[in-house]
């Protein structure tokens, strides 16, 4: 795979994962009141770490091999000590923030990304 | 500083006031509490919150994680003397008939009450505006 | 006696610098094939530090959204750029072509 269809391939997991992530979030808030409940997670940057280091480098770019493995999924947090409250409604909503401009941005990048492409097959007319 | 740095030192702030809130709650609920759960009188709590342990110049010049913002210190148990009134009959009045209350100002409280949500509120204002320049970045370059 | 080696003698600068004015000087029409590859090769660069940025926004770890979205701009606009620069370039080879002779 090219390094371009690495970048696309990273990016669409990534959009996977912002919309797996916005599902738990809303599941989060909807339970915020209900017995027993465990909030869930997302973990996918987490299975990115050794791809971080090596693009925190300059010049350092992923491989097929980091992105191959790498899904979201989702988690159960840990039960909550009794008396305390599972859901925080107010860091639910940061989170939710958070993720919308994180998908926005994905899909922002996934546009331009690919508008390089459709310049090269228009040979620059519109 | 990326925004997830921006939306995490906002949300550092959110949390340290309602602490701060749930703790006014609680001391004004027991302003009329004579025994605690230990069995002894009820200390009214303050909240110490302090700033994170992140160095600040390094921080704003370089870019990345930088653990910035708010945290609560400690819930601290003040040791006011407590408020005495002549009540002979109540179960926990002492030799003389003194029953010892909690020391709450209810005016203090409700000004940290005051203080506390206009805080918050200004920390959500704080998260929306790092919200909308970011959206508006992404306008870069056009639609 | 002390006989040094020849290694002491100092380089020469002075004619190092004569050949760096010599090349500024050359916009000769030899030279154009070498600056179109350079410049190719200059956007191409930017497309994969641009493609590098994406990773980093998809694994989470950007420095500055709006950095990226620049980078990203400026990579497009100078393909296009490239793009049109091979446009009329075809299109003169063209002209050229349709002279009689």
């Amino acid at each position: 795979m090219s390094g371009h269809e690495v970048t696309k391939a990273l990016l669409l997991k990534a959009l996977d994962a912002a919309t797996l992530r916005h599902q738990a979030i809303a599941s989060n808030i909807a339970n915020a009141n209900s017995v027993n409940y465990r909030p869930l997670r997302v973990n996918f940057e987490e299975q990115l770490g050794f791809a971080r280091q090596a693009l925190a480098q300059p010049g350092g770019t992923l491989t097929a091999a980091d992105v191959a493995g790498v899904r979201a999924r989702l988690e159960q947090e840990p039960a909550p000590r009794a008396g305390t409250a599972a859901v925080m409604i107010d860091m639910e909503m940061v989170k939710l923030s958070q993720n919308t401009l994180q998908y926005q941005a994905l899909l922002k990048g996934v546009s331009h990304h690919g508008s390089l492409v459709t310049t090269a097959i228009n040979e620059g007319r519109k | 500083m990326d925004y997830f740095s921006a939306f995490a030192i906002s949300a550092s702030g959110m949390s340290v006031e309602k602490m701060r809130l749930d703790v006014t709650a609680l001391n004004l609920a027991n302003v009329h509490s004579t025994r605690g759960a230990s069995g002894q009188l009820y200390q009214p709590l303050t909240v110490i919150s302090t700033a994170k342990p992140g160095a600040f110049a390094a921080a704003m010049t370089q870019a990345g994680n930088a653990s910035l913002g708010a945290q609560v210190t400690e819930v601290r148990a003040t040791l006011t003397p407590p408020r005495l009134t002549y009540e002979p009959s109540h179960p926990d009045a002492d030799a003389k008939g003194f029953v010892a209350y909690p020391a709450i100002n209810p005016v203090n409280e409700m000004i940290t009450m005051m203080t506390a949500t206009r805080a918050y509120e200004a920390n959500v204002a704080a998260l929306n505006a790092a919200r909308v320049m970011a959206m508006k970045a992404l306008d870069i370059g056009g639609n | 006696m002390n006989v040094d080696p020849v290694g002491f003698l100092p380089p020469l600068t002075e004619v190092a610098g004569l050949q760096a004015a010599d090349a500024g000087n050359n916009v000769g029409t030899s030279d154009f094939a070498s600056w179109l590859a350079k410049e190719i090769g200059s956007v191409n660069d930017k497309i994969t530090g641009s493609d590098q940025l994406l990773q980093k926004l998809a694994t989470g770890q950007v420095d500055n959204l709006h950095q990226v979205m620049i980078a990203l701009d400026e990579a497009k606009m100078s393909f296009q750029m490239l793009v049109q620069v091979r446009n009329k370039l075809l299109e003169a080879y063209q002209d050229v072509i349709r002279m009689s002779v």
